[in-house]
């Protein structure tokens, strides 16, 4: 059966080789193809994907499949060297809103009702959460467009930002208001961290700011300069996500720590430069300054900056804000048809935009323009003629070369002849000639022709040294943003310095240096002649306070010896005792100085007036460089301005710089050391008899008055431990009655000090007199303590500041 | 030693005849590893569908294991009788491809009519039962080529001279299997399923060339293939920007977010693989990112997971199968039974092998399921009744002579 099934079934194909063969041969080619070629390159495809590949692939793989978080580390604070905070940063919210998600809370409201509604229970005790409703009231708490909220609201995406860092009432209320509305699924408070400067505008262009535009990057300043430190470590958390942007929890995740930035402590200390800023601010006002204004204040013993201010000036937590009365005027001149001077203007006009594009264009390079200016730090960041404070550095060099000494005359006629040199003849401040002078009279004289005579002494390659010496050819290395690479600008080569860049660089013009390498070069004159590399950080500290790095003071050469400076500062003393810069003079401190009136490209309308000081002239512990950049002439004479203020160094800068240097002393608790006529105490006269109060008060460099013929004093005018000056009067009541009424205070503007003191002590007030106080007749008060009217006790003492109102050129 | 000669008749060796053990082995081990790594692609997807993570894996086991019963099953048939049947499955699937147009479904999820819902067996591609009839009935006929009567056109008909010219040099002869491959080719690409027509094709050819039909139909066909091809991707802007994207998958005007996304996808996870792979159930690529990751583009899964070594593996078992193939194909006992399975063997290899090109970007994509792996009932069911046949011939292979 077997068989048959065999033959019946299996049979049916005749055999034949030849189809066999076919057959065979044929599988056997496709099976070289398909069994094995075919293949082949799948490998080497597969090799390349996977192994040549990978690192790419794998790159771009897990960029799509991960979230990466950041946790945003704190920023470093800011602290002056007293500690107190200048700059630091707080957590504040970003209001979010998730159109996607109020609709899903709008949903289960509706739920809610319904459910209340078939099983009898009770409504949602709040209010329904419609979009109206919500973008009413966010509209309110943040002060929003009540439209664009709504606006935002029906877009039903996944997020909408409403508002970015929001201040803490703001976030506190949307807080408030998404628990009693039960938002909490649709409004988000996402934290992030902003920075905040508590003392607002002080030291803006040193500390700068952080662009909360640009992740908070520092822009300006030691915010930008020490972003490293500050910003510290971002912090990542790493999450795996599906395609469709869903959290895989538990795999793959991965969290790096944030590490908060390092705290920064400065060598500016908030008081001095609040001083500074002060000083600054009104000297632009009160002199009608066109172009801005800087203070220096540094330590000569260790290059520390203690206060730093530039005019103009803005506030650092609105850094696009203009408040700048002075830029303010400029862009309102610009819009009131100003513009069309503007070079923007110009040239949107020449490329073709219409007048009134070209308007905008002009307003917007101008306010640019403004913005660009209040966020400069000027004293590093530009460079200007010193003018007659650069002699200071010559007199220093001459006489350390001994070219010069003290007992050195030189004769001024009022002009300098110099070889190679015709231009206009070089005149002195004083066209009639300072005559015969010594060389302390030649410094307080700020006589040029002495100066150009000095500087020959000295010949070019000698000059040349000390310029390169006091670090004018060098940055000075300052921890700070936008100091120019080269420092300043000297001009010339070694090579080219002739003797008529002698001349006129001996009194310090025709090359610019930075405000900042002249104080530094100005602090290795008077402390004994060690040029200190000046710095602003005196600290770098870690989060948990440990300190990461300490700035010591770094003395980069000696230029002069300790003898030298020691001579100079006798001589520049001089300069404010009794010289051109005796405007600065402050009854009780040694200040020495050098003035400064030096000339800018911009035209004789322009004078940068400054003032180089020190004080106490013994022991400097301070030196300060106070510029005011072009004070406006007045229309009809242009050496002075509308108010009639000389422009000179010696009239502006040194009168505001005395100021500065009496409170900036007064606070580091300098001592006043006083003469016969100081400020005295007024002893306790109590009970005393005539003559015992007579020699009490002798001894103490006052005069008597008495009222009534009692035989014990029964009251006095001071009280005692009043501080009035030395050679007043005090009246002694013996018996009679100690009068209690109030007098009131005169006004003593433009009175000399004799005038001045009779017209106080008239009232049984008394003066303390300020500022240039004994050197003739045009002294006169021009402020004081106590303004005219004020009803005061007798006895008090009101400060009257004087200044020498009608000096010449002698202000150079 | 004459009785043991009647003891193992023949037909004990057709129906209780020792299969290939190579080869089932093989298919086992591809069939387990497909359903494992179906397990790992498809779970995130069934999450995301709000199914249990493991419903397409128990799915896909049952399935595999039915279809290995089927293939044992199968096995035992003598495959004599897949002659006679296979006309009727031929018959049946040219039916079903006509009714898969008004009553299929897969227009909404693919945009192609390529499924069909039968009572019992559920649904499944005609398409898939396509290709066996055509191979099953293509090798029947072109097993007894050389005893078919030649027809011939009556001496006085004006054409006799040029018909009996012709008939001499072979090319009448496939002229009805062209036909039978153009009907079928034309059903499906109504559907349109150009993969499936392209492996309709492959599977008849493959018998039509081993049957030993003349070599200069399959230069003329590979001329023709070519110069169409040619002009498909020259001339039409569809191919054009198909093209483009095969080069750049980034470059599919949106980024990489358009035609170019699945490539590029199956990329980052073949790239990803490295050497050894992120471990078996690690794919991150399967969330949501590969679109299909269970199903055409298991394959890219599976080198993520287990690397190139993995894939290099998975592939030289393929290898191994076809050439296993090859060889009971070589060694059957019969025109037919050789014929059948080259037939299946080539349409497995190629079926392989386009599907790891179009994964690993090494042609342009076409929606080519990779056998034993990708996710689908019917079709690994169908895929292991294939192999049954196989196996089924491989019964009948005579033992090698023992001295």
């Amino acid at each position: 059966m077997a068989q048959k099934r065999r033959g019946t079934r299996i049979i049916r194909q005749k055999p034949d080789h030849r189809a066999n063969r076919v057959i065979l041969i044929r599988s056997l080619i496709l099976m070289g193809v398909f069994g094995l070629l075919a293949f082949i390159p799948l490998f080497f495809k597969l090799w390349n994907i996977q192994i040549s590949n990978h690192d790419y692939y794998q790159d771009l793989a897990v960029k799509q499949q991960t979230r990466d978080s950041t946790v945003t580390a704190n920023r470093g604070t800011i602290y002056d060297c007293n500690g107190t905070v200048l700059a630091m940063s707080a957590t504040v919210y970003n209001v979010q809103l998730s159109p996607k998600d109020i609709h899903e809370t709008q949903e289960s409201y509706q739920e809610k009702v319904e459910n209340a509604q078939e099983n009898g229970g009770s409504l949602p005790n709040y209010p329904e959460p419609t979009n109206e409703f919500i973008a009413s009231n966010l509209a309110a708490i943040l002060e929003l467009d009540e439209a664009d909220i709504l606006k935002r609201l029906e877009k039903n995406t996944q997020y909408e930002m409403i508002k970015w860092r929001v201040d803490p009432e703001e976030s506190d209320a949307v807080q408030e208001f998404i628990t009693n509305n039960h938002l909490s699924h649709g409004i988000y408070l996402m934290p992030t961290s902003k920075r905040y400067y508590p003392k607002n505008s002080l030291a803006s262009q040193v500390i700068g700011w952080v662009n909360p535009n640009t992740d908070n990057v520092g822009a300006y300043g030691i915010e930008a300069q020490f972003e490293e430190a500050l910003s510290g470590q971002t912090g990542r958390v790493v999450t795996a996500k599906d395609g469709v942007g869903t959290e895989l929890l538990y795999r793959f995740e991965d969290y790096y720590d944030a590490t908060d930035g390092n705290n920064l402590t400065l060598t500016l200390d908030a008081t001095i430069q609040s001083f500074c800023e002060s000083v600054v601010q009104e000297g632009v006002e009160q002199f009608d300054v066109q172009d801005g204004a800087f203070c220096l204040v540094m330590d000569p013993n260790t290059g520390a900056i203690l206060g730093w201010a530039n005019s103009p000036t803005y506030d650092l937590n609105n850094p696009w804000d203009v408040s700048d009365p002075v830029l303010l005027q400029y862009l309102e001149d610009i819009k009131n048809g100003g513009y069309t001077k503007e070079e923007a203007y110009q040239k949107a006009l020449a490329e073709g935009c219409t007048a009134d594009e070209a308007y905008k264009k002009a307003l917007s390079a101008s306010e640019s323009k403004v913005l660009n200016t209040q966020w400069t730090n000027k004293a590093v960041t530009s460079s200007y003629e010193p003018g007659s404070t650069f002699k200071s550095m010559v007199l220093a060099a001459a006489l350390e070369e001994g070219v010069v000494t003290e007992s050195d005359h030189f004769y001024c006629t009022g002009v300098a002849e110099v070889e190679g040199w015709n231009g206009d003849p070089i005149r002195c401040s004083q066209r009639s000639g300072h005559k015969d002078q010594d060389l302390a009279k030649a410094v307080a004289n700020s006589c040029n022709p002495a100066f150009i005579e000095i500087g020959k002494r000295l010949e070019a390659e000698k000059f040349y040294d000390y310029l390169e010496d006091f670090g004018f050819l060098e940055p000075t290395g300052i921890d700070m943003q936008g100091e120019p690479s080269s420092g300043g600008q000297i001009v010339w080569d070694r090579e080219d310095f002739t003797n008529v860049d002698l001349a006129v660089a001996s009194f310090g013009q025709r090359f610019q240096v930075t405000p900042l390498q002249l104080i530094t070069a100005a602090c290795a004159v008077v402390n004994g002649g060690h040029l200190m590399q000046p710095y602003v950080v005196s600290q770098i500290t870690d989060a948990n306070g440990n300190v990461i790095e300490h700035t010591e003071p770094t003395e980069v050469r000696q230029v002069i010896s300790e003898q030298t400076s020691q001579r100079c500062r006798e001589i520049l003393e001089k300069v404010v005792d009794g010289g051109t810069g005796k405007n600065a003079a402050v009854e009780g401190y040694r200040i020495g100085g050098k003035t400064g009136s030096s000339q800018t490209i911009k035209g004789d309308d322009h004078t940068i007036v400054s003032f180089l000081g020190f004080a106490p002239a013994d022991d400097p512990q301070v030196v300060i460089l106070l510029a005011y950049d072009s004070p406006k002439p007045s229309a009809t004479n242009p050496n002075v301005t509308e108010d009639l203020w000389y422009i000179s160094g010696g009239n502006m800068a040194a009168l505001k710089a005395g100021e500065l240097m009496e409170k900036i002393l007064d606070h580091l608790g300098v001592e006043k050391t006083y003469t016969a006529t100081d400020d005295v105490m007024v002893p306790n006269l109590s009970g005393l008899t005539l003559a015992d109060a007579t020699n009490a008060l002798k001894k103490n460099n006052l005069n008597i008055r008495t009222v009534g013929d009692g035989d014990t004093v029964t009251g006095q005018i001071p009280a005692n431990g009043a501080s009035i000056p030395g050679g007043s009067e005090v009246v002694v009541y013996m018996g009679a009655e100690v009068p209690q009424d109030q007098v009131q205070v005169p006004n003593l503007k433009g009175l000399t000090m004799e005038q001045a003191k009779q017209r106080l002590s008239e009232r049984g007030l008394y003066l303390k007199a300020s500022g240039a106080t004994e050197y003739g007749a045009h002294v006169v008060a021009y402020e004081q303590s106590l303004a005219a009217g004020t009803s005061v006790n007798r006895g008090t003492t009101v400060e009257v500041r004087f200044t020498d109102s009608t000096a010449s050129g002698a202000g150079l | 030693m004459a009785k043991r000669t009647r003891d193992l008749t023949v037909v004990q060796q057709m129906s209780r005849g020792p299969m290939d053990i190579p080869f089932l082995m093989l298919v086992v081990i591809l069939t387990v590893i497909g359903v494992i790594m179906v397990f790992s692609a498809s779970y995130p997807t069934a999450m995301n569908e709000g199914l249990s993570p493991t419903n397409y894996f128990i799915k896909q086991a049952g399935f595999g294991v039915a279809g290995l019963i089927a293939m044992f099953l199968i096995s035992k048939i003598n495959y004599q009788t897949f002659r006679g049947l296979s006309i009727f499955v031929l018959g049946i699937s040219i039916v079903l491809l006509v009714l898969v147009l008004p009553f299929g479904y897969g227009k909404s999820t693919v945009g192609a009519q390529r499924w069909i819902s039968l009572p019992l067996i559920g649904g499944f591609q005609p398409s898939e039962i396509a290709k066996v009839g055509v191979i099953m009935y293509f090798a029947a006929r072109l097993s007894k080529r050389n005893t078919e009567k030649r027809r011939r056109l009556s001496p006085r008909h004006p054409l006799s001279d040029v018909y009996a010219w012709l008939d001499e040099k072979g090319v009448l002869e496939p002229l009805p299997y062209f036909v039978i491959l153009g009907i079928v080719a034309v059903l499906m690409l109504m559907e349109p399923h150009m993969s499936g027509t392209i492996l309709v094709l492959v599977g008849g050819a493959a018998v039509l060339f081993a049957a030993g039909i003349r070599l200069y139909w399959f230069i003329g066909g590979g001329a023709l293939v070519s110069a169409g091809l040619f002009f498909i991707m020259t001339q039409t802007s569809y191919m054009a920007t198909r093209l483009a994207i095969w080069q750049d998958p980034w470059n599919d005007g949106k980024n990489g977010l358009g035609f170019g996304f699945q490539t590029i996808q199956s990329l980052y996870a073949i790239g990803s693989g490295g050497l050894l792979g992120v471990g078996l159930g690690k794919s991150r690529q399967k969330f949501l990112y590969l679109p299909e990751s269970e199903n055409d583009y298991i394959f890219a899964i599976l080198c993520e997971e287990m690397g190139f070594l993995g894939a290099a593996i998975v592939i030289i078992l393929f290898i191994l199968l076809v050439i296993r193939g090859y060889w009971i194909a070589v060694h059957a006992r019969d025109r037919f039974g050789a014929l059948l399975v080259v037939g299946i063997t080539t349409l497995t290899a190629v079926q392989v092998f386009l599907n790891i090109s179009v994964v690993t970007n090494m042609i342009p994509s076409t929606g080519i399921s990779l056998p034993f792996f990708s996710y689908g009932g019917t079709a690994l069911m169908i895929q292991l009744a294939e192999m049954g046949m196989v196996l089924s011939v491989s019964r009948q292979i005579p033992a090698p002579k023992q001295e």
